[in-house]
């Protein structure tokens, strides 16, 4: 397996509700523009591309190939990879696949979402329409007074269970997810790339919004943005060339499972908090990174939390600190950028989430720590070694993806 | 510190989707629940009792087809509170939904949980399922759980 580094990076300006001024392909052109005066490479530097959003989201099908000649692709190899949440790391790992095997050297990933365009409840009722329609017809209320209705909105519906769960076992309370949107949201102040941002937030103002399904309030909850990421990949081979510093790729794995909550018609046999696939998809990694105690090498750390408590819950699950010990870490302030383990200094995805990014952002803000280059949301801890989690599916589908500050030996 | 915004409008004709997936699992289901019974499926390899089941087992990747009468008792494994209907007005009455381990099955189901006040819930309590009157094998005969 080849050596394989991140040489480039390209955001959107913002990252915001709505982008009324552009197209989905303009957009994107704005994160390849930037990727591409970020490293000086042109389109004739790029060999193949791989591009990723969500599925159903926009209701556009083939958006890259209707973006080809936005994403200099004309000509190349291009493929759309889409695993939901994850679909942003995991469209990272086929670039990865794509230089490792040694069919490529530079790969440009592409990652979008446009969330204003379309109606991302409707995308994530499209996720378990058969299974509904099969309860409907054996008598389920849908307006979840009775029998086995008692299906919980979306995203957020199902994932109070997990919370639920989670808080249960860890000894965590619904303040610490208070506190953990609060240190977000303030660490996303910091970072022009972050949608909501809030200087000032706290847990107590959190705490001051409304329960939607317990407990998760609306303050633990991401908003829907828009926005694109790209990132530049290569050889090690080519990056000695065409690039000063690189963030290098020292493991990436992933880990599916069963659909826990969403899974009506056949029963539920996972808690969804138990979170295997992260727990397996970790270990691999750091297996293959040949990294023995992640919590002694492991300097910075990006969870996927579209909502606030999986930052906490992750941390344990990917074995970054001791079960039930996450929300003692926040307490200590260790989770804080100052701390010993800052976790999204971003504002993580509670912050900003427009979908085909997201899993993407916390590869590159990994990156963008390990370069030095994060800006004022530079952590204070030097970072040589940093995590990146995914999550999405039906709660049961995660990505990892472990960066060093120097290219992995053997 | 952000604007919320609650948007209900339209229609879906879900007529439009045509998925055939009525489970022989679910079916077996149904048809006990005219008695008032619990029935799943059991894999004859892993001893794993799903409820409803699927015609394989999920862990061992082989057909099943053994029912298993399941208790009508359970242990709430997680739960959420709703505040809201589905078409987000408050509700009068918060909603308490458990995932509940019925005694002798290895999955859980949801379900709604009536008789006991939202602070109270809790991971691990006792519940039992409250039948209709009339029992006429839909879902709706499971009409809710209330505390052991």
């Amino acid at each position: 397996m080849r050596n394989v580094g991140i040489i480039g990076i390209g955001y959107t300006p913002v990252f915001v509700s709505k982008r009324k001024d552009v197209n989905i392909p303009e957009m994107i052109s704005e994160a390849v523009d930037n990727a591409f005066a970020n490293t000086g490479l042109t389109a004739a530097d790029i060999d193949a591309v791989v591009f990723g959003n969500m599925q159903t989201f926009e209701g556009v099908n083939l958006p890259h190939l209707w973006a080809a000649d936005y994403i200099a692709s004309l000509g190349k190899p291009v493929m759309r990879i889409a695993t939901g949440g994850t679909t942003g790391m995991s469209a990272f790992h086929a670039g990865y696949y794509h230089i490792t095997s040694g069919l490529h050297d530079v790969v440009m990933v592409v990652t979008y979402e446009k969330q204003s365009e379309g109606d991302s409840q409707v995308g994530l009722m499209g996720i378990i329409t058969p299974e509904l329609m099969a309860m409907l017809s054996a008598g389920i209320d849908v307006t979840g007074g009775s029998g086995m209705g008692a299906i919980g909105g979306g995203s957020a519906g199902g994932i109070s269970f997990q919370a639920s769960s989670y808080l249960h076992h860890s000894g965590a309370g619904i303040e610490h997810i208070d506190a953990q949107a609060a240190l977000e949201r303030r660490n996303a102040a910091k970072n022009p790339y972050a949608h909501l941002k809030d200087p000032e937030a706290t847990a107590e103002k959190i705490a001051q919004t409304p329960m939607v399904s317990w407990p998760i309030r609306f303050g633990h909850i991401c908003p829907t943005s828009d926005g694109a990421t790209v990132a530049i990949l290569a050889s090690e081979k080519a990056a000695a060339k065409i690039a000063d510093k690189v963030a290098w790729v020292h493991a990436v794995a992933n880990c599916a499972s069963d659909a826990t909550t969403a899974n009506l018609i056949e029963s539920q046999i996972t808690d969804p908090a138990e979170q295997m696939p992260a727990i397996i998809a970790s270990r691999q990694a750091y297996e293959r990174a040949g990294i023995k105690d992640p919590k002694r090498e492991i300097d910075y750390v990006e969870i996927y939390n579209g909502f606030a408590h999986q930052a906490l819950m992750y941390l344990e699950k990917v074995g970054m600190c001791e079960v039930g010990e996450a929300h003692k870490l926040q307490e200590a302030g260790e989770l804080e950028m100052s701390g010993r383990m800052p976790v999204n200094a971003s504002g993580g995805v509670v912050s900003t989430n427009a979908i085909g990014t997201s899993a993407m952002n916390r590869v590159t803000e990994c990156a963008l720590q390990i370069l030095g280059r994060a800006g004022e949301h530079q952590v204070e801890k030097e970072v040589h070694k940093a995590l990146a989690h995914g999550w999405g599916g039906l709660m049961q589908y995660v990505t990892i993806t472990i960066l060093g500050d120097k290219p992995k030996k053997g | 510190m952000m604007e919320e915004t609650r948007i209900v409008q339209g229609t879906w004709d879900i007529s439009t989707f045509k998925f055939r997936i009525e489970g022989v699992g679910l079916r077996r289901m149904l048809e006990n629940m005219k008695e008032g019974k619990l029935v799943g499926t059991k894999c004859h390899q892993c001893g794993m009792v799903y409820l409803p089941g699927p015609f394989y087992c999920r862990k061992c990747h082989i057909e099943i087809n053994e029912p298993a009468e399941v208790s009508d008792h359970g242990e709430i494994m997680t739960f959420t509170i709703g505040y809201a209907d589905v078409r987000g007005n408050p509700l009068e009455e918060p909603r308490i939904a458990p995932v509940v381990k019925m005694d002798g099955c290895d999955s859980w189901i949801m379900g709604v949980l009536q008789g006991v006040k939202p602070e109270e819930v809790h991971v691990g309590m006792r519940v039992k399922v409250q039948w209709a009157e009339n029992l006429t094998g839909s879902l709706q005969d499971m009409q809710y759980f209330v505390p052991e």
